[in-house]
Protein backbone atom coordinates (compact mmCIF):
# COMPACT_ATOMS: atom_id res chain seq x y z
CA UNK A 1 0.00 0.00 0.00
CA UNK A 2 1.37 3.42 -1.19
CA UNK A 3 0.99 5.87 1.66
CA UNK A 4 0.66 9.36 0.31
CA UNK A 5 -1.22 12.23 2.17
CA UNK A 6 -4.67 12.09 0.10
CA UNK A 7 -4.31 8.34 1.30
CA UNK A 8 -3.94 9.15 4.80
CA UNK A 9 -6.92 11.38 4.88
CA UNK A 10 -9.06 8.57 2.71
CA UNK A 11 -8.03 6.01 5.15
CA UNK A 12 -8.61 8.17 8.40
CA UNK A 13 -12.17 8.61 6.69
CA UNK A 14 -12.64 4.83 6.26
CA UNK A 15 -12.08 4.50 10.01
CA UNK A 16 -14.06 7.55 11.06
CA UNK A 17 -16.86 6.00 8.86
CA UNK A 18 -16.59 2.68 9.48
CA UNK A 19 -16.80 2.78 13.66
CA UNK A 20 -20.03 5.32 12.84
CA UNK A 21 -21.34 2.72 10.56
CA UNK A 22 -20.82 0.06 12.94
CA UNK A 23 -22.39 1.57 16.25
CA UNK A 24 -25.39 3.38 13.99
CA UNK A 25 -26.08 0.48 11.61
CA UNK A 26 -24.24 -2.72 11.52
CA UNK A 27 -25.23 -2.68 15.49
CA UNK A 28 -28.52 -1.51 15.13
CA UNK A 29 -30.41 -3.94 11.88
CA UNK A 30 -31.14 -7.74 12.42
CA UNK A 31 -31.36 -10.10 10.18
CA UNK A 32 -31.98 -13.55 11.50
CA UNK A 33 -31.98 -12.98 14.98
CA UNK A 34 -28.58 -11.10 14.92
CA UNK A 35 -26.77 -8.20 13.76
CA UNK A 36 -23.98 -8.45 11.28
CA UNK A 37 -20.44 -7.33 11.83
CA UNK A 38 -19.45 -4.45 9.64
CA UNK A 39 -16.42 -3.30 10.82
CA UNK A 40 -14.72 -6.72 11.09
CA UNK A 41 -15.56 -7.03 7.41
CA UNK A 42 -13.60 -3.59 6.42
CA UNK A 43 -10.43 -4.42 8.73
CA UNK A 44 -10.11 -7.83 6.68
CA UNK A 45 -10.02 -6.36 4.19
CA UNK A 46 -7.42 -3.77 5.14
CA UNK A 47 -5.73 -6.73 5.86
CA UNK A 48 -6.25 -8.15 2.72
CA UNK A 49 -5.29 -5.32 0.45
CA UNK A 50 -2.62 -4.08 2.76
CA UNK A 51 -0.61 -6.58 4.62
CA UNK A 52 -0.52 -7.20 8.57
CA UNK A 53 0.53 -3.43 9.67
CA UNK A 54 -2.37 -2.07 7.66
CA UNK A 55 -4.92 -4.19 8.80
CA UNK A 56 -3.21 -4.41 12.66
CA UNK A 57 -2.98 -0.15 12.55
CA UNK A 58 -7.05 -0.16 11.19
CA UNK A 59 -8.47 -2.73 13.57
CA UNK A 60 -7.06 -1.01 16.66
CA UNK A 61 -7.90 2.24 15.75
CA UNK A 62 -11.48 1.37 14.52
CA UNK A 63 -12.01 -1.44 17.59
CA UNK A 64 -10.70 2.13 19.90
CA UNK A 65 -13.22 4.26 17.83
CA UNK A 66 -15.90 2.15 18.46
CA UNK A 67 -15.12 1.00 22.35
CA UNK A 68 -14.82 4.89 22.66
CA UNK A 69 -18.46 5.52 21.02
CA UNK A 70 -20.37 2.67 22.87
CA UNK A 71 -18.83 3.46 26.39
CA UNK A 72 -17.64 -0.37 26.63
CA UNK A 73 -14.17 -1.25 28.28
CA UNK A 74 -11.44 0.93 26.24
CA UNK A 75 -9.43 -1.76 24.57
CA UNK A 76 -11.69 -4.99 23.98
CA UNK A 77 -13.01 -4.43 20.75
CA UNK A 78 -9.47 -2.84 19.65
CA UNK A 79 -7.53 -5.77 20.11
CA UNK A 80 -10.01 -7.88 19.01
CA UNK A 81 -9.55 -5.91 15.88
CA UNK A 82 -5.91 -5.59 15.84
CA UNK A 83 -6.09 -9.65 15.45
CA UNK A 84 -8.60 -9.86 12.53
CA UNK A 85 -6.72 -7.42 11.16
CA UNK A 86 -3.40 -8.50 11.37
CA UNK A 87 -4.58 -12.45 10.72
CA UNK A 88 -5.77 -11.45 7.75
CA UNK A 89 -2.85 -9.45 6.95
CA UNK A 90 -0.25 -12.43 7.21
CA UNK A 91 -3.20 -14.50 5.25
CA UNK A 92 -2.39 -11.28 2.47
CA UNK A 93 1.83 -11.68 3.11
CA UNK A 94 2.07 -15.50 3.10
CA UNK A 95 -1.06 -16.91 0.15
CA UNK A 96 -1.36 -13.78 -1.77
CA UNK A 97 -4.53 -11.57 -2.62
CA UNK A 98 -7.25 -13.64 -2.43
CA UNK A 99 -9.75 -14.36 -5.45
CA UNK A 100 -13.43 -13.30 -5.61
CA UNK A 101 -14.49 -16.75 -4.74
CA UNK A 102 -12.15 -16.84 -1.86
CA UNK A 103 -13.39 -13.79 -0.30
CA UNK A 104 -16.96 -14.73 1.16
CA UNK A 105 -14.94 -17.85 2.92
CA UNK A 106 -12.29 -15.38 4.68
CA UNK A 107 -15.54 -12.67 5.45
CA UNK A 108 -17.21 -16.28 7.31
CA UNK A 109 -13.85 -17.16 8.91
CA UNK A 110 -12.25 -13.82 10.23
CA UNK A 111 -16.31 -12.66 11.33
CA UNK A 112 -15.86 -15.68 13.74
CA UNK A 113 -12.59 -15.26 14.29
CA UNK A 114 -13.65 -11.57 15.40
CA UNK A 115 -15.71 -13.10 17.84
CA UNK A 116 -13.80 -15.44 19.37
CA UNK A 117 -11.23 -13.39 20.03
CA UNK A 118 -13.62 -10.22 21.68
CA UNK A 119 -15.00 -13.49 23.33
CA UNK A 120 -11.54 -14.23 24.96
CA UNK A 121 -11.07 -10.84 25.31
CA UNK A 122 -14.08 -10.46 27.89
CA UNK A 123 -13.88 -13.51 29.53
CA UNK A 124 -10.42 -12.53 30.08
CA UNK A 125 -11.18 -9.12 32.02
CA UNK A 126 -13.91 -11.23 34.20
CA UNK A 127 -17.13 -11.88 32.08
CA UNK A 128 -18.54 -14.42 33.36
CA UNK A 129 -20.71 -15.68 30.71
CA UNK A 130 -21.86 -19.38 29.76
CA UNK A 131 -21.30 -20.37 26.05
CA UNK A 132 -25.17 -21.48 25.41
CA UNK A 133 -26.69 -22.77 22.39
CA UNK A 134 -27.85 -19.31 21.16
CA UNK A 135 -24.37 -17.94 21.65
CA UNK A 136 -23.46 -20.21 19.24
CA UNK A 137 -25.99 -20.21 16.90
CA UNK A 138 -26.18 -16.38 17.33
CA UNK A 139 -21.90 -16.44 16.47
CA UNK A 140 -22.78 -19.11 13.09
CA UNK A 141 -25.37 -16.45 11.90
CA UNK A 142 -23.13 -13.78 12.60
CA UNK A 143 -20.44 -15.54 10.37
CA UNK A 144 -22.56 -16.67 7.26
CA UNK A 145 -23.87 -12.88 7.08
CA UNK A 146 -20.33 -12.09 7.19
CA UNK A 147 -19.22 -14.08 4.28
CA UNK A 148 -23.01 -12.41 2.42
CA UNK A 149 -21.25 -8.75 2.90
CA UNK A 150 -17.62 -9.96 2.59
CA UNK A 151 -17.46 -9.49 -1.40
CA UNK A 152 -19.36 -6.11 -1.11
CA UNK A 153 -17.69 -4.87 1.62
CA UNK A 154 -14.36 -5.86 0.23
CA UNK A 155 -15.40 -4.43 -3.31
CA UNK A 156 -15.90 -0.72 -1.69
CA UNK A 157 -12.80 -0.54 0.30
CA UNK A 158 -10.73 -1.54 -2.89
CA UNK A 159 -12.54 1.04 -4.29
CA UNK A 160 -11.55 3.85 -2.09
CA UNK A 161 -8.00 3.00 -1.87
CA UNK A 162 -7.32 1.61 -5.23
CA UNK A 163 -4.68 4.90 -5.67
CA UNK A 164 -2.85 3.62 -3.00
CA UNK A 165 -2.72 -0.61 -4.14
CA UNK A 166 0.22 -1.08 -5.99
CA UNK A 167 -1.54 -3.75 -8.40
CA UNK A 168 -4.70 -2.13 -8.95
CA UNK A 169 -2.34 0.43 -10.87
CA UNK A 170 -2.09 0.73 -14.56
CA UNK A 171 0.58 -1.74 -15.29
CA UNK A 172 0.70 -2.58 -11.69
CA UNK A 173 1.68 -6.48 -10.89
CA UNK A 174 -0.49 -8.49 -8.94
CA UNK A 175 1.65 -9.34 -5.36
CA UNK A 176 3.92 -12.03 -4.90
CA UNK A 177 4.18 -13.69 -1.38
CA UNK A 178 7.36 -12.25 0.25
CA UNK A 179 9.70 -14.92 0.42
CA UNK A 180 9.25 -15.65 -3.44
CA UNK A 181 10.10 -11.52 -4.12
CA UNK A 182 13.16 -12.23 -1.55
CA UNK A 183 14.78 -15.54 -3.43
CA UNK A 184 14.66 -13.40 -6.65
CA UNK A 185 17.14 -10.97 -4.69
CA UNK B 1 14.84 -5.28 3.40
CA UNK B 2 12.33 -7.95 4.12
CA UNK B 3 13.94 -8.46 7.71
CA UNK B 4 13.73 -5.20 7.57
CA UNK B 5 9.86 -5.25 7.33
CA UNK B 6 9.59 -8.43 9.27
CA UNK B 7 11.03 -5.97 12.30
CA UNK B 8 8.59 -3.71 11.13
CA UNK B 9 6.05 -5.77 11.49
CA UNK B 10 6.87 -7.43 14.66
CA UNK B 11 6.99 -3.69 16.42
CA UNK B 12 3.95 -2.44 15.22
CA UNK B 13 2.45 -5.68 16.80
CA UNK B 14 4.02 -5.55 19.96
CA UNK B 15 3.41 -1.90 20.14
CA UNK B 16 -0.87 -2.69 19.86
CA UNK B 17 -0.82 -5.36 22.14
CA UNK B 18 0.91 -3.41 24.51
CA UNK B 19 -1.28 -0.61 23.71
CA UNK B 20 -4.22 -2.75 24.14
CA UNK B 21 -3.12 -4.69 27.25
CA UNK B 22 -2.13 -1.23 29.05
CA UNK B 23 -5.70 0.38 27.74
CA UNK B 24 -7.29 -2.81 29.47
CA UNK B 25 -5.45 -2.51 32.57
CA UNK B 26 -5.30 1.19 33.20
CA UNK B 27 -9.46 1.11 32.15
CA UNK B 28 -9.80 -1.33 34.58
CA UNK B 29 -8.00 -0.29 37.41
CA UNK B 30 -9.02 3.84 37.12
CA UNK B 31 -12.17 5.49 38.80
CA UNK B 32 -14.74 6.66 36.32
CA UNK B 33 -13.12 10.24 36.60
CA UNK B 34 -9.95 8.76 35.58
CA UNK B 35 -7.96 9.77 32.47
CA UNK B 36 -9.01 7.00 30.30
CA UNK B 37 -12.71 7.38 31.02
CA UNK B 38 -12.53 11.04 30.79
CA UNK B 39 -10.38 10.88 27.37
CA UNK B 40 -13.75 8.10 26.16
CA UNK B 41 -16.10 10.54 27.08
CA UNK B 42 -13.98 12.91 25.05
CA UNK B 43 -13.84 11.22 22.05
CA UNK B 44 -17.55 9.72 22.04
CA UNK B 45 -18.48 13.46 22.69
CA UNK B 46 -17.07 14.95 19.54
CA UNK B 47 -17.92 12.08 17.87
CA UNK B 48 -21.64 12.18 19.36
CA UNK B 49 -22.88 14.77 16.50
CA UNK B 50 -21.69 12.66 13.75
CA UNK B 51 -22.61 9.84 14.84
CA UNK B 52 -26.71 11.45 16.02
CA UNK B 53 -26.11 12.46 12.09
CA UNK B 54 -25.55 8.93 10.88
CA UNK B 55 -28.05 7.21 12.91
CA UNK B 56 -30.80 9.59 11.65
CA UNK B 57 -29.66 9.30 8.12
CA UNK B 58 -29.32 5.53 8.39
CA UNK B 59 -33.14 5.23 10.02
CA UNK B 60 -34.28 4.06 6.33
CA UNK B 61 -31.75 1.88 5.40
CA UNK B 62 -32.19 0.44 9.61
CA UNK B 63 -35.80 0.00 8.74
CA UNK B 64 -35.85 -1.05 5.37
CA UNK B 65 -32.80 -3.67 6.34
CA UNK B 66 -35.57 -4.34 9.59
CA UNK B 67 -38.23 -4.96 7.98
CA UNK B 68 -36.94 -7.91 6.09
CA UNK B 69 -36.34 -9.42 9.14
CA UNK B 70 -40.01 -8.53 10.69
CA UNK B 71 -41.46 -10.09 7.69
CA UNK B 72 -39.44 -13.51 7.85
CA UNK B 73 -39.70 -13.73 11.72
CA UNK B 74 -43.80 -12.88 11.32
CA UNK B 75 -43.81 -15.07 8.86
CA UNK B 76 -41.87 -18.12 11.21
CA UNK B 77 -44.22 -17.05 13.78
CA UNK B 78 -47.32 -17.61 11.66
CA UNK B 79 -46.11 -20.90 10.68
CA UNK B 80 -45.43 -21.71 14.45
CA UNK B 81 -48.80 -20.50 15.31
CA UNK B 82 -50.50 -22.74 12.59
CA UNK B 83 -48.74 -25.57 14.13
CA UNK B 84 -49.74 -24.21 17.69
CA UNK B 85 -53.09 -24.09 16.91
CA UNK B 86 -53.50 -27.60 14.43
CA UNK B 87 -51.85 -29.23 18.09
CA UNK B 88 -54.29 -27.68 20.13
CA UNK B 89 -57.19 -28.75 17.86
CA UNK B 90 -55.71 -32.21 18.03
CA UNK B 91 -55.67 -32.01 21.84
CA UNK B 92 -59.43 -30.51 21.81
CA UNK B 93 -60.91 -33.32 19.47
CA UNK B 94 -59.24 -35.97 21.50
CA UNK B 95 -60.12 -34.29 25.23
CA UNK B 96 -64.31 -34.15 23.25
CA UNK B 97 -63.85 -37.46 22.37
CA UNK B 98 -62.66 -38.91 25.60
CA UNK B 99 -65.76 -36.91 26.85
CA UNK B 100 -68.19 -38.03 24.30
CA UNK B 101 -67.08 -41.99 25.10
CA UNK B 102 -67.55 -41.50 28.82
CA UNK B 103 -70.40 -39.79 28.60
CA UNK B 104 -71.79 -42.50 25.95
CA UNK B 105 -69.94 -45.05 28.22
CA UNK B 106 -71.89 -43.75 31.31
CA UNK B 107 -75.63 -43.97 29.36
CA UNK B 108 -74.77 -47.43 28.29
CA UNK B 109 -73.92 -48.64 32.30
CA UNK B 110 -76.99 -46.67 33.36
CA UNK B 111 -79.04 -48.11 30.37
CA UNK B 112 -78.37 -51.95 31.41
CA UNK B 113 -77.48 -51.37 34.46
CA UNK B 114 -80.97 -50.46 35.37
CA UNK B 115 -83.01 -54.09 35.46
CA UNK B 116 -82.48 -54.47 31.39
CA UNK B 117 -80.06 -57.44 31.36
CA UNK B 118 -82.59 -60.76 32.18
CA UNK B 119 -81.24 -63.03 34.86
CA UNK B 120 -78.53 -65.84 33.69
CA UNK B 121 -76.98 -62.96 31.23
CA UNK B 122 -74.39 -59.83 31.45
CA UNK B 123 -73.17 -56.94 29.60
CA UNK B 124 -70.21 -57.53 27.74
CA UNK B 125 -68.85 -53.78 26.88
CA UNK B 126 -67.39 -53.41 23.57
CA UNK B 127 -66.12 -50.55 21.22
CA UNK B 128 -67.26 -50.21 17.60
CA UNK B 129 -64.33 -50.89 15.01
CA UNK B 130 -65.94 -50.82 12.17
CA UNK B 131 -69.20 -49.24 10.32
CA UNK B 132 -70.60 -51.14 6.97
CA UNK B 133 -69.90 -48.66 4.56
CA UNK B 134 -73.23 -48.29 2.81
CA UNK B 135 -75.65 -45.60 3.34
CA UNK B 136 -78.34 -48.11 4.66
CA UNK B 137 -75.69 -47.96 8.39
CA UNK B 138 -76.76 -52.01 8.23
CA UNK B 139 -73.95 -53.63 10.26
CA UNK B 140 -70.76 -52.76 12.64
CA UNK B 141 -68.08 -54.38 13.76
CA UNK B 142 -67.18 -54.51 17.61
CA UNK B 143 -64.03 -55.63 19.01
CA UNK B 144 -65.53 -58.43 20.84
CA UNK B 145 -66.24 -62.15 20.44
CA UNK B 146 -66.28 -65.36 21.53
CA UNK B 147 -63.94 -65.25 23.88
CA UNK B 148 -65.71 -62.84 25.65
CA UNK B 149 -68.87 -64.58 25.39
CA UNK B 150 -70.69 -63.12 22.73
CA UNK B 151 -72.62 -65.19 20.94
CA UNK B 152 -74.81 -64.85 17.33
CA UNK B 153 -78.69 -63.63 18.16
CA UNK B 154 -77.04 -61.98 20.72
CA UNK B 155 -78.41 -58.56 21.41
CA UNK B 156 -76.59 -55.42 21.18
CA UNK B 157 -77.49 -52.23 23.00
CA UNK B 158 -75.97 -48.87 22.33
CA UNK B 159 -75.64 -45.95 24.74
CA UNK B 160 -79.63 -44.49 24.45
CA UNK B 161 -81.51 -47.91 23.10
CA UNK B 162 -81.07 -50.98 21.16
CA UNK B 163 -78.72 -51.00 18.81
CA UNK B 164 -79.19 -54.62 16.60
CA UNK B 165 -78.31 -58.27 17.29
CA UNK B 166 -75.28 -60.04 16.85
CA UNK B 167 -75.43 -61.31 13.10
CA UNK B 168 -71.93 -63.09 13.04
CA UNK B 169 -69.02 -63.78 15.15
CA UNK B 170 -65.09 -64.74 14.88
CA UNK B 171 -62.83 -65.37 18.19
CA UNK B 172 -62.02 -61.65 18.57
CA UNK B 173 -64.85 -59.72 16.67
CA UNK B 174 -68.55 -60.18 16.33
CA UNK B 175 -70.93 -58.21 13.54
CA UNK B 176 -74.05 -56.82 14.55
CA UNK B 177 -76.89 -56.06 12.30
CA UNK B 178 -77.88 -53.06 13.01
CA UNK B 179 -82.01 -52.02 13.66
CA UNK B 180 -81.92 -50.19 10.42
CA UNK B 181 -80.73 -53.32 8.73
CA UNK B 182 -83.59 -54.03 5.90
CA UNK B 183 -83.85 -57.20 6.87
CA UNK B 184 -84.15 -56.57 10.62
CA UNK B 185 -87.65 -56.82 12.84
CA UNK B 186 -88.24 -56.59 16.49
CA UNK B 187 -90.65 -56.47 18.45
CA UNK B 188 -91.81 -53.84 20.06
CA UNK B 189 -94.21 -52.51 22.82
CA UNK B 190 -95.80 -49.05 22.84
CA UNK B 191 -95.58 -47.76 26.61
CA UNK B 192 -97.71 -46.92 28.76
CA UNK B 193 -100.90 -48.61 27.08
CA UNK B 194 -99.03 -52.00 26.12
CA UNK B 195 -100.24 -52.00 22.10
CA UNK B 196 -97.58 -54.16 20.54
CA UNK B 197 -96.44 -53.92 16.67
CA UNK B 198 -93.13 -55.24 14.94
CA UNK B 199 -90.44 -52.33 14.37
CA UNK B 200 -88.94 -52.21 11.12
CA UNK B 201 -86.35 -50.16 9.12
CA UNK B 202 -87.57 -47.03 7.19
CA UNK B 203 -84.64 -48.10 4.36
CA UNK B 204 -82.24 -44.92 3.53
CA UNK B 205 -82.97 -43.20 6.74
CA UNK B 206 -80.97 -44.51 9.89
CA UNK B 207 -82.74 -42.49 12.42
CA UNK B 208 -86.02 -43.19 11.39
CA UNK B 209 -88.14 -46.47 12.17
CA UNK B 210 -91.79 -47.68 11.60
CA UNK B 211 -93.89 -49.75 14.16
CA UNK B 212 -96.16 -52.03 11.75
CA UNK B 213 -98.45 -54.18 12.40
CA UNK B 214 -100.20 -52.29 15.31
CA UNK B 215 -103.90 -52.98 15.44
CA UNK B 216 -106.47 -49.83 14.23
CA UNK B 217 -108.68 -49.90 17.51
CA UNK B 218 -105.17 -48.83 19.38
CA UNK B 219 -104.70 -45.27 20.48
CA UNK B 220 -101.08 -44.27 19.25
CA UNK B 221 -99.93 -40.64 19.96
CA UNK B 222 -96.70 -38.57 19.35
CA UNK B 223 -94.25 -38.90 21.82
CA UNK B 224 -95.06 -41.99 23.11
CA UNK B 225 -91.98 -44.33 24.07
CA UNK B 226 -91.50 -47.90 22.00
CA UNK B 227 -89.98 -50.68 24.00
CA UNK B 228 -89.13 -53.94 22.86
CA UNK B 229 -91.59 -56.69 23.94
CA UNK B 230 -89.36 -59.51 24.92
CA UNK B 231 -91.76 -62.30 24.52
CA UNK B 232 -91.35 -65.92 25.22
CA UNK B 233 -93.65 -69.02 23.41
CA UNK B 234 -93.34 -72.68 23.38
CA UNK B 235 -91.85 -72.44 20.50
CA UNK B 236 -90.25 -69.15 19.90
CA UNK B 237 -88.67 -66.97 21.87
CA UNK B 238 -87.59 -62.99 21.33
CA UNK B 239 -84.04 -62.54 21.04
CA UNK B 240 -84.19 -59.61 22.96
CA UNK B 241 -85.20 -59.27 26.44
CA UNK B 242 -87.61 -56.88 27.42
CA UNK B 243 -88.12 -53.66 28.10
CA UNK B 244 -84.66 -51.97 25.58
CA UNK B 245 -86.00 -48.37 24.73
CA UNK B 246 -86.02 -48.30 20.81
CA UNK B 247 -87.58 -45.16 20.10
CA UNK B 248 -90.13 -42.09 20.30
CA UNK B 249 -92.97 -41.88 18.17
CA UNK B 250 -93.40 -39.25 16.17
CA UNK B 251 -95.86 -39.72 14.25
CA UNK B 252 -99.06 -41.80 13.51
CA UNK B 253 -101.37 -42.17 10.44
CA UNK B 254 -104.65 -44.42 9.88
CA UNK B 255 -105.06 -45.44 6.53
CA UNK B 256 -108.48 -45.68 5.01
CA UNK B 257 -109.15 -49.69 4.27
CA UNK B 258 -106.09 -50.46 6.18
CA UNK B 259 -106.11 -53.00 8.81
CA UNK B 260 -103.36 -51.95 11.06
CA UNK B 261 -101.70 -48.46 11.86
CA UNK B 262 -98.51 -47.63 10.08
CA UNK B 263 -96.52 -45.77 13.18
CA UNK B 264 -93.34 -43.77 12.68
CA UNK B 265 -90.65 -43.28 15.42
CA UNK B 266 -87.52 -41.83 16.48
CA UNK B 267 -84.69 -44.39 16.94
CA UNK B 268 -82.87 -43.65 20.55
CA UNK B 269 -79.33 -44.66 19.57
CA UNK B 270 -77.26 -42.73 17.57
CA UNK B 271 -76.81 -45.26 14.85
CA UNK B 272 -74.75 -43.70 12.90
CA UNK B 273 -72.34 -42.31 15.39
CA UNK B 274 -72.42 -45.00 18.81
CA UNK B 275 -68.77 -45.46 19.42
CA UNK B 276 -69.50 -48.21 22.22
CA UNK B 277 -72.22 -50.96 22.47
CA UNK B 278 -73.13 -53.76 25.01
CA UNK B 279 -73.43 -57.34 23.94
CA UNK B 280 -75.95 -59.41 26.25
CA UNK B 281 -74.22 -62.22 26.67
CA UNK B 282 -75.02 -65.35 28.85
CA UNK B 283 -72.95 -65.78 31.84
Amino acid sequence: MILTPQIWVRLVALVLLTALLQVTFFARVELFGTSPDGAVLVVMTLGLLGGSVSGAVGGFSIGLLVDCLLMQTLGAFAASQMAVGYVAGRYRESVGRPTRGAVPLLGGVFTLLGLLAFAAIQVGTGIDADVSPLVVRDALIKSLLGALLALPVFQLVRLVLRPALVEDRPGGRRPVAPRAADSRG
Amino acid sequence: MYRKQVRRRRAVLLLLVVASLTLLSLYFRESEAGPMHRAQRGVATVLGPFAEAADRALKPARDFVNWFDDTFEARGENEQLREQVAELRDELSRAQTQAGQADELGRLASLTGGGLVPPGFEAVTARVVGRSPTVWYSTITIDKGTSAGVRVDAPAIAADGLAGRVSAVTKGTAQVKLITDPTSSVTGRVLPEGSVGVVEPDVGDPQNLFLNYVQRGEEIAEGQNVVTAGFAGDALDSLFPPGIPVGRITDSSLEQQQAYQRVELRAYADLRDMQFVQVLVEK
